[in-house]
């Protein structure tokens, strides 16, 4: 029977756009269309992707840092890795190598390089036995402070035999550049695949922004492992209707396809995010396990702060007091403050100003960490900061990196 | 022994939402009880509630929070309740019959997935202590948790009582009030931290964050309590909850605790679905729009009350769920309805959006501007919601006959305004700028995402056994009269649903 508000319809409706007596697809079967599904995709990309032969016979070669000079700009060399610093404005730093190889033989270059700001024009510089004085040269796309892999395929000076390499970086470089090495490589099927299993299983410990977002993976991927299975699926199911197609596949037995396959490819992703959570139980187990509150946070990011913020709790009475807090990271603004609740505290969300002197009293406290600008005259027990700000103060306690007032 | 103590207080609430939640449905004897896995999800929502409303009532009538104030009130309401359930059904041994057999119910082994079945379960676990693990060990630890949530349960647990959180102007002229990053958020989620601190007797800012692990929990067993009251087998809606639930970005709310967002997705979920359940006898008795099942909605009520109470957000999300009831108490105009008033609601928040005015701290803006790289790179590219939002659009077009099916409509209805709302709050307010960068665009869509899951789940299951109606309906009649005797004894209900 039909609602009272609805208009009468036959029972039957849906009987005759389905039919129930279709045989479904076995779970089996359709499980061997998801896997042939994965595979076409796998091979679909892989031909658009490698860009010579599939199975070459050069092997990969590497430049370490110790093969690296640094012929222009600043920089020191440690065990491992050049430490490269250029903070002057148009700065061009600019790592060699020699090099001996076959144009033809080598596809893709890459730079292993972290640090590296997304501002700076890098470029990839070698020279061929072809044009022995000429100096060629490719842009390298900078991601997530990563250097791309550079395809020199199809690039008209990467002819004759490699003679040497370089990697140039025009800054300002104000924060360091760490360079580990360099790879050419053939960039067979084999490699490619490699480097996509590798950037899927990368592990993704927790970082600030786990709770807003899992990237699945390394930060920057070629062919995310989601696109992979979503079409592994949408070939799957296209598989499935084409080889029902003399069945008439009919919508309920399209839907199966959808739900089954939908599940395998959601294991195939679920089983990659379990690892991940595993690997960080271990991770966490290692960092945290057995300790308490206290000892928790003295192994945090945060430790150093914390250390000082206990120590400011020892000197401030153990009634809450009104604390305003200076940092010059809002990172640390929010974290003295949290450390110190149950203490009225203010501290600016956004912005490392100091609200106006007028607003803060006599027996308020000024907690202050990693904060350039602030002085205080101990002669005159006087703070003073930014727009010639003054205000009266003791100091209580000072410690690496921060200090407590108490204002007069 | 901490742990020991923190899990008996969050027990009390557990055990006092499940005693809420089996009166509550046993108001009325004329329905069976529903799945004990919906009971125990449910329950801990409601006790999670009804805690922080004993523990405002504390406060505000000058008490200060400890062991005795808060868990005495809760331990004799619980056992008030367990006690009127115990005469509701007249005696212990019915009590203990219908207990026993709703945990038979739980645990039983399907009859022949076993194996999967199992292994699912199994699964579900593993995927649960490594959760635990990171919740109890894990420092406090995203961003906002120690902004403006911990920072009002640090200090309501050493002051032993609330006190008000202020703007920075109120601030700074010197009132007695305190100040964190969002001092305009409700207290729901800092009175759990404060609960837990107060069983431990400390400030510790991991163990207090257990009852994020118990939502997960919780969310899992109401999902998979509420397909087996859909008649869902064990192995389908074990494997539906695994997907919803297993969903990472959800889990790292579990894992990294102390957000409200997966809170707001659970209470908004389960509140959908109470709704959902309660509008379900609509179809069964085929008839009056105005019989609905009574403990359901009131559930349902309940759930929708705690909204607004865990994020400003939450008053949004309230209003989402009418178009489910409008569609469902007019079938036959109900969803045009919803659709015209939905068009004539962005028109005006367009209209509204040349003022540039602020609603619940959000800047509209006039100009439609999709930011579309974000949202493919959070729904499609990364892997915070699995394949969820690939399969979405090609589920939806395969069951698009059951769309506006009466039993589905208004579960339709609510997630298309919730989508609307997404799509809206991301496209024309301030939000727009968090979603290119990936800051808000999952925790907002965390928010609607295990219903989107729940209503993909019911589109495909509806689009499955519509192939055999007449078996179906023989399927239901005898659901009806095996479950009878194990839940409801006395009473009796026909196949279409009406009393005997």
């Amino acid at each position: 029977m039909a609602h009272t508000d609805e208009s009468q319809r036959p029972l039957a409706e849906r009987a005759i756009v389905l039919a129930p007596e279709v045989a479904l697809p076995a779970p089996g079967r359709l499980a061997l269309w998801f896997l042939a599904g994965l595979a076409l995709t796998l091979l679909a990309y892989l031909a658009l992707n490698v860009p010579g032969p599939w199975f070459p016979s050069a092997p990969e070669h590497f430049w370490t840092a110790h093969e690296l000079q640094l012929t222009r700009g600043n920089g020191t060399k440690s065990d491992q890795e050049w430490v490269l610093q250029s903070p002057e404005a148009g700065s061009v730093v600019l790592l060699s190598g020699d090099a001996d190889l076959r144009s033809t033989d080598y596809r893709v270059f890459t730079w292993i390089a972290v640090g590296v700001p997304p501002t700076a024009d890098v470029r990839l510089l070698w020279r061929n036995d072809y044009e022995p004085g000429k100096v060629n040269s490719m842009p390298i796309v900078v991601e997530s402070g990563r250097l791309r892999p550079v395809m020199t395929t199809g690039n008209a000076s990467w002819i004759g035999r490699i003679t040497g390499i370089a990697l140039a970086i025009r800054g300002p470089l104000v924060d360091p550049v760490r360079v580990r090495g360099a790879i050419a490589r053939p960039m067979g099927a084999v490699a490619v695949l490699e480097d996509r299993v590798r950037e899927w299983t990368a592990f993704e410990g927790w970082s600030g922004t786990s709770i807003n977002t899992i990237v699945g993976g390394a930060d920057v991927q070629d062919f995310p492992l989601t696109f992979v299975v979503a079409c592994a699926v949408a070939v799957g199911l296209a598989l499935v209707a084409l080889s029902r197609w003399r069945a008439r596949l009919r919508l309920r037995g399209f839907i199966v396809a959808i739900a089954t396959l939908t599940v395998l490819g959601w294991l195939v992703l679920d089983l990659r995010w379990a690892a991940v959570l595993g690997r960080q139980s271990v991770e966490t187990g290692n960092v945290y396990g057995g300790k308490d509150d206290q000892g928790r946070h003295l192994v945090a990011e945060d430790a150093d702060l914390y250390r000082l913020v206990l120590r400011a709790k020892d000197v401030l009475p153990a009634t809450p007091q009104r604390i305003f807090i200076a940092a010059a990271a809002h990172y640390f603004r929010g974290r003295a403050a949290y450390h110190l609740y149950p203490h009225n505290v203010y501290f600016d969300p956004r912005s490392d100003r100091l609200p106006p002197a007028s607003t803060m009293h006599a027996g308020d406290w000024l907690f202050v960490y990693q904060r350039p600008g602030i002085q205080y005259d101990a002669a005159r027990r006087m703070l003073r900061w930014e727009g010639g700000q003054t205000h009266p103060a003791e100091l209580k306690m000072l410690g690496q990196g921060g200090a407590l007032f108490q204002l007069l | 022994m901490d742990i020991l103590r923190i899990a008996l207080a969050w027990l009390l609430v557990w055990a006092l939402g499940i005693a809420l939640v089996r009166l509550l449905y046993a108001r009325r004897g004329d329905w069976p009880m529903p799945h004990p896995a919906w009971v125990g999800g449910v329950g801990f929502l409601l006790g999670a509630f009804v805690l922080t409303l004993l523990m405002s009532a504390v406060s505000h009538a000058g008490g200060s929070f400890d062991r005795l104030t808060i868990g005495l009130p809760m331990l004799l309401v619980t056992i008030g309740l367990w006690i009127a359930d115990v005469r509701r059904q007249g005696g212990t041994r019915n009590v203990a019959t219908t207990t026993s057999a709703g945990w038979r119910a739980l645990v039983a082994r399907p009859a022949m997935p076993s194996l999967g079945w199992l292994a699912l379960l199994a699964w579900l676990v593993v995927r649960s202590a490594l959760l635990l693990g990171e919740v109890l060990r894990q420092p406090l630890f995203p961003w906002d948790a120690w902004t403006q949530w911990a920072t009002k349960a640090r200090v309501w647990f050493a002051l032993r009582h609330m006190v008000p959180f202020e703007p920075a102007q109120q601030w700074l002229t010197g009132t007695a009030a305190y100040f964190d990053a969002a001092p305009h958020y409700p207290a729901t989620v800092p009175l759990w931290q404060v609960w837990s601190s107060v069983a431990l007797g400390r400030f510790d800012d991991a163990l207090m964050n257990l009852p994020w692990w118990l939502l997960g929990v919780a969310l899992t067993l109401l999902l998979y309590g509420f397909l087996r009251d859909r008649k869902a087998s064990p192995l389908f809606a074990l494997a539906a909850t695994w997907m919803i639930v297993s969903m990472p970005i959800l889990e790292t709310h579990v894992a990294l605790a102390g957000y409200a967002d997966l809170p707001m997705a659970c209470y908004l979920t389960a509140a959908a679905l109470a709704g959902l359940r309660a509008l379900q006898a609509l179809s069964l008795t085929s008839g009056s729009p105005t019989v609905v099942r009574k403990d359901d909605a009131i559930v349902a009520l309940m759930l929708v009350a705690a909204l607004p109470t865990i994020k400003n957000p939450g008053w949004i999300w309230m209003m989402t769920l009418l178009p489910g009831l409008l569609v469902a108490w007019l079938p036959r105009h109900g969803m045009r309805i919803v659709v015209a008033g939905l068009a004539i609601g962005v028109a005006l928040l367009f209209l509204l959006g040349r003022y540039e005015p602020v609603i619940l701290g959000y800047h509209l803006h006039f100009q439609l501007d999709v930011p579309w790289h974000g949202l493919v790179e959070a729904y499609l590219s990364f892997d915070n919601w699995h394949l969820l939002f690939w399969v979405l659009p090609v589920i939806v077009v395969a069951t698009r006959h059951w769309l506006v099916d009466r039993e589905l409509a208004p579960l339709t209805a609510v997630v298309g305004s919730g989508a609307l709302f997404l799509l809206l709050g991301f496209s024309i307010t301030s939000a727009a700028v968090w979603v290119e960068d990936q800051s808000t665009v999952n925790r907002a869509t965390l928010h609607l995402a295990p219903l989107i899951g729940v209503w993909l789940v019911l589109l495909v299951r509806r689009a499955l056994e519509s192939g055999a109606p007449a078996l179906q309906e023989h399927a239901h009649r005898e659901d009806a009269e095996t479950a009878l005797p194990v839940t409801a004894p006395a009473v009796a209900v026909a196949a279409d649903g009406r009393d005997a």
